[in-house]
């Protein structure tokens, strides 16, 4: 047993250690306060206002360090107020009055991937290293038999910070356009360039991205395009340009009529508008060619 | 305070009787804030900040308060605790107003760090180790500051090489059960057990 304090008495030991403590802590309580006073931080209060209105995902999209990087260079005026995709025009406008300024008009933009495979597309190798498409890409291009394909390693599902790309039943990411901001977080992680932004109600668009001819095509995969210029003649809008063995549909001039659709023998033009995995990847067999026009 | 004692000090503190590795203290933030390198280097900064300030305020307390009315070994932890925190908002204060830019790198992990216990761990090792027999050595206050800034250079050794392993395994192919904590406490063992090649060099008090 230790005998704190020679000679004293267990009240007095008491009251001297709850004395001391007590006043130890009320000096330092009225120093601090005296120094919050002192060294107090001017707050502008439209930045807490502004950091609730932002969406608060963080995605960078901005170019900003997070939503409260883009929310104090608004307050200091160094950035626009429209370059928040994932933000709702509401929220923007409200943003806008807060800082007395208008808004400018924003196009909703939502991404769509160039490929239909999936893990039903053909594979050159077994690919056994690290599961992310950016280290499979690091091989010779990645194991898939098509040089231009979706690898199906989901770099863009897990980089997607609103949960809007999934994976669909034959494990190609799909994304989904309600879930969508157009942050264009997917376009920058794909290693091979597969996502576009486009313009929400353009949804008609070729799911592929290969531009080899026909006959290579058909060789490494069941459902890429041919380059069999059906689509091209058919649209009546000029709005389809084929390049090199790859049909494009320019979302400018088109205008959604969705003729292309039927026509494609590969059923490789998707409108992404419709839930669910499009009818040509629920049976592997491609339809026969030469059936008509 | 010559300086073969400095210099046993500062590679005791460092490499011998490391905060993590020999000591085990501190484990909290060391797997809570060693997933990324740059988390590690702030809450690094921080402790070595705050260690070095907290022995400079900690000795004065013990040998002019405490000491002289025989309260050390009943309030000690108490009165410690309760000038650290302090301490500790008192300088998040005058860091957000002085320095913000300092403030954003490694502010935010003074409150974190307030009541940890590698920092009262430091200021309760510089009383043990500068203190023979109820009489303070000569020298003493030099040498808790050097100590406690050393502990805290050996804390973020640690962080920074758990960090840098563990950026790496966040690509390995780590079975489900281990993943996480896991595998980061197996680490800090294996780690540990490296370290004890530096046993015995410096006698640990």
């Amino acid at each position: 047993m230790f005998v704190p304090v020679i000679g004293a008495s267990a009240a007095e030991i008491l009251i001297l250690s709850g004395a001391g403590l007590a006043g130890l802590g009320a000096a330092f309580g009225v120093a601090l306060a005296f120094a919050s006073k002192k060294f107090q931080v001017e707050v502008d209060p439209r930045l807490e206002q502004i950091t609730v209105l932002l969406p608060g995902a963080n995605c960078g999209a901005c170019g900003f360090a997070g939503c409260s990087g883009y929310a104090e260079a608004l307050v200091k005026g160094t950035a626009d107020i429209g370059i928040c995709s994932p933000s709702s025009l509401q929220a923007t406008a409200q943003i806008a009055g807060l800082l007395g300024k208008e808004a400018g008009e924003k196009e909703k933009v939502v991404a769509f991937l160039h490929c239909a495979g999936g893990k039903v597309s053909k594979r050159r190798f077994t690919y056994d290293g690290i599961g992310t498409c950016a280290s499979a890409a690091l091989i010779g291009g990645g194991d898939l038999a098509c040089e231009f394909g979706c690898l199906a390693y989901n770099d863009c599902v897990r980089a997607c910070p609103f949960g809007a790309i999934e994976i669909n039943e034959i494990g190609m990411p799909r994304v989904d356009p309600q879930k969508c901001t157009g942050c264009g977080i997917c376009v920058k992680v794909c290693p091979k360039n597969l996502f576009e932004l486009v313009p929400a109600n353009k949804t008609i668009l070729v799911a592929c991205s290969n531009t080899e001819r026909g006959r290579f095509v058909r060789l490494i995969c069941d459902i890429g395009c041919i380059g069999c210029f059906k689509c091209a003649k058919t649209c009546k809008y000029e709005a389809i340009e084929m390049k090199e063995g790859l049909a494009i549909i320019h979302h400018e001039k088109c205008t959604v009529c969705g003729e292309c659709i039927p026509v494609c023998p590969k059923n490789i033009i998707h409108n992404f508008a419709e839930a669910g995995v499009p009818a040509q990847q629920e049976s592997a067999e491609p339809p026969p060619e030469g059936n008509q026009s | 305070m010559d300086f073969g004692q400095i210099f046993a000090i500062i590679i005791g503190m460092i490499f011998v009787n490391n905060f993590v590795f020999a000591r085990f203290l501190g484990l909290c933030p060391y797997m809570g804030l060693t997933k990324e390198m740059s988390s590690a280097i702030g809450m690094g900064m921080a402790v070595v900040f705050v260690m070095t300030l907290a022995s400079m305020a900690t000795w004065p307390v013990y040998r002019y308060f405490l000491d002289p009315f025989g309260l050390e070994r009943i309030l000690r932890t108490a009165s410690f605790i309760l000038v650290i925190a302090a301490l500790v908002q008192f300088i998040e204060m005058v860091l957000q107003k002085v320095n913000p830019a300092l403030y954003k790198a490694m502010g935010i992990y003074l409150p974190i760090i307030t009541t940890n216990c590698t920092i009262l761990g430091v200021a309760v090792l510089n009383i043990d180790t500068f203190y023979k027999d109820g009489k303070p050595l000569s020298g003493g206050f030099l040498g808790s500051i050097i100590q406690g800034f050393s502990a805290g250079i050996g804390f973020t050794l640690a962080m920074v090489l758990m960090a840098s392993v563990r950026e790496r395994m966040e690509m390995a192919n780590i079975p489900k059960p281990l993943r996480g904590i896991p595998i980061a406490f197996i680490t800090a063992g294996l780690m540990s057990m490296a370290f004890l090649g530096f046993s015995g060099l410096i006698k640990m008090t």
